[in-house]
């Protein structure tokens, strides 16, 4: 009797390892799939978007200089430089991301801490049906309101603009499509902290608005960072609904609010299906210098956060 | 002596369920005061009435009157910020903010619009110094209180407490989270805190009621069954139910 309960024992310690076994090679397959995705992409991206400034390129080798630092894109003359297209996206980028930010952690602070629960939970629904609106539905809104409503204003200043599509419909659009993205991170951001430490503060005297402010914010700020991280990232890398609204202008930098402007993204975008050749393979080349400038901004938000830790932790 | 609290009929509901029933207490000035009793009698539920932090839970009923000072407490008029500036609390968990140490300590004082320096130097340093902290941290204030262990870090909680000049301190299971060498250090503070504040303190264990406080409060179910001299209460208990608690036959 005894001798068969260990033996059972036995046999269910092995399969209990085998199991265990098992579901350690299935986390470490789907981490491999997921990983690989992303270097396959960048490889494949790096691949193509390199080939136009090889010696052996069959339409005419580019110049890496002036393809990066280039104030000119014209297709019909083969000019590419994409210097000037940088710079536009880091501004309607970051405008986008100033204008946003402060009212997406206000707004997420508000629905979890403030608000009454029912209002709270009505926010936090809407802002999640907003982060999900298709970006192209935000496109033909801005079309349709944002650039008219521009165009107006503009006149009322007797400015002339291009019917309104300008540098600061695509900041207004870019601000309005990541603002759902940073809140949504904020309040969860904001609902993880310890309440023992809200406790803590009110229990010495803090205001509750104090203890929002210096304690709430404060132990989010990583969370809230990874929002302005991810929003930034979506800033720079929408296309459909940006090259709605751009204008691409064809030299700049743009540094005119109401004058069009030209983002790597709607460079990318249009008129893709209707190339070949040099202009088709340069997009891809404008695709990897998009992801470098992504990464480096990540970089420098991250910078960013680690100096406004270190004034407090 | 001094009366620090006058606790008269005091009725609480948290919603339908009454969690104290008609509880009359008089805690004494520059006294320990440990309330004891098994989980879920009321003694946390009475301690957070002191300060106030039951505001913070939905559905709370009073009735009752708590008199600190000039100030009744239960009533709702009060300024509450006042209140907890000058009765401190102390938690179960050490809960340090996410910051250096020296701005936990003034966190406090930075609340109230205190910003000179020096004074916020001097009291960290006094705070600390009383909190039996400072020789381990003086030359670190500016690394985070996380790096503290959890002994310090609930000492740099009571320093925190301390800086600013409450009278009276709350402690809920303050060393229930830490290892007895830690829960040792707390309890000779509190010893010695005790010339200056008065401090009230929950615990689970009879034998820290027994250490370190002067009068000690017997809960059961809501209701204070017993409330004398700690010494008494331990040695002689009048109610039967006292001596089947402390004689460890439930609880």
């Amino acid at each position: 009797m005894t001798t068969t309960l260990i033996k059972s024992s036995k046999e269910k310690k092995r399969f209990k390892r085998i199991q265990d076994q098992f579901t350690k090679s299935m986390f470490l397959l789907s981490a491999m799939i997921s990983s690989l995705m992303i270097l396959v992409i960048i490889l494949f991206i790096a691949q193509r978007g390199l080939t136009p400034f090889m010696p052996d390129y069959k339409y005419g080798t580019q110049d890496l200089f002036k393809f990066l630092f280039g104030m000119v894109w014209r297709q019909d003359q083969a000019i590419y430089g994409v210097g000037f297209i940088v710079i536009n996206t880091l501004i309607s980028g970051f405008a986008a991301l100033i204008l946003a930010f402060p009212i997406a952690v206000l707004t997420a602070l508000f629905s979890v801490k403030i608000a009454p629960k029912k209002v709270g939970t009505l926010l936090e629904t809407t802002i999640e049906i907003l982060a999900s609106i298709p970006s192209v539905v935000y496109g033909v809104f801005a079309v349709g309101s944002i650039v008219p409503m521009i165009q107006t204003i503009a006149q009322g200043f007797g400015i002339q603009t291009a019917g309104g599509s300008s540098m600061l419909a695509v900041i207004l659009l870019l601000a309005i499509m990541i603002l759902p993205t940073i809140t949504s991170i904020s309040i969860t951001a904001i609902k993880a902290v310890d309440e023992d430490l809200e406790k803590a503060s009110l229990a010495l005297g803090a205001t509750t608005t104090q203890t929002n402010f210096k304690i709430v914010l404060s132990a989010a700020k990583s969370g809230i960072f990874a929002g302005a991280i991810l929003g930034l990232g979506r800033a720079f890398g929408e296309a459909t609904a940006v090259s709605m609204v751009a204008g691409n202008k064809m030299f700049g930098p743009t540094l005119d609010f109401f004058d069009i402007t030209r983002t790597m993204t709607s460079t990318m975008l249009a008129g893709l299906k209707e190339t070949i050749g040099l202009d088709y393979d340069i997009r891809f080349s404008v695709g990897l210098v998009l992801m470098v400038v992504i990464l480096v901004s990540n970089l420098s938000i991250n910078l960013l956060k680690q100096r406004i830790g270190k004034q407090h932790a | 002596m001094e009366k620090a609290f006058s606790i008269k009929n005091l009725d609480l509901y948290y919603g339908e369920n009454q969690a104290l029933k008609n509880i009359n207490l008089d805690i004494m000035r520059y006294e320990v005061t440990a309330f004891i009793g098994p989980s879920g009698c009321g003694k946390s539920t009475l301690l957070r009435c002191l300060n106030r932090m039951n505001d913070l839970i939905p559905n709370v009923k009073i009735n009752g009157e708590i008199h600190f000072d000039e100030m009744e407490v239960v009533n709702n008029k009060i300024d509450v910020v006042d209140l907890r500036t000058r009765v401190g609390m102390v938690f179960q968990k050490p809960n340090p903010f996410p910051m250096s140490i020296y701005e936990n300590i003034v966190y406090g004082l930075r609340c109230q619009g205190i910003k000179n320096k020096q004074t916020l130097d001097k009291v960290c340093e006094q705070s600390l110094k009383r909190a039996a902290l400072w020789d381990e941290v003086k030359d670190r204030l500016k690394d985070s209180a996380y790096a503290l262990s959890g002994g310090q870090q609930q000492r740099l909680c009571i320093a925190r407490a301390i800086a600013m000049e409450p009278e009276v301190i709350l402690m809920d299971e303050p060393t229930s989270a830490l290892d007895p060498i830690a829960t040792a250090k707390i309890e000779e503070l509190i010893q010695d805190l005790k010339k200056d504040y008065t401090i009230i303190i929950v615990t689970h264990s009879m034998q820290q009621a027994a250490r370190i406080s002067d009068k000690t409060a017997f809960f059961l179910m809501g209701e204070v069954i017993e409330f004398d001299q700690t010494g008494q209460l331990f040695h002689i208990p009048k109610d039967k139910r006292t001596e089947d608690y402390i004689t460890g036959r439930f609880g």
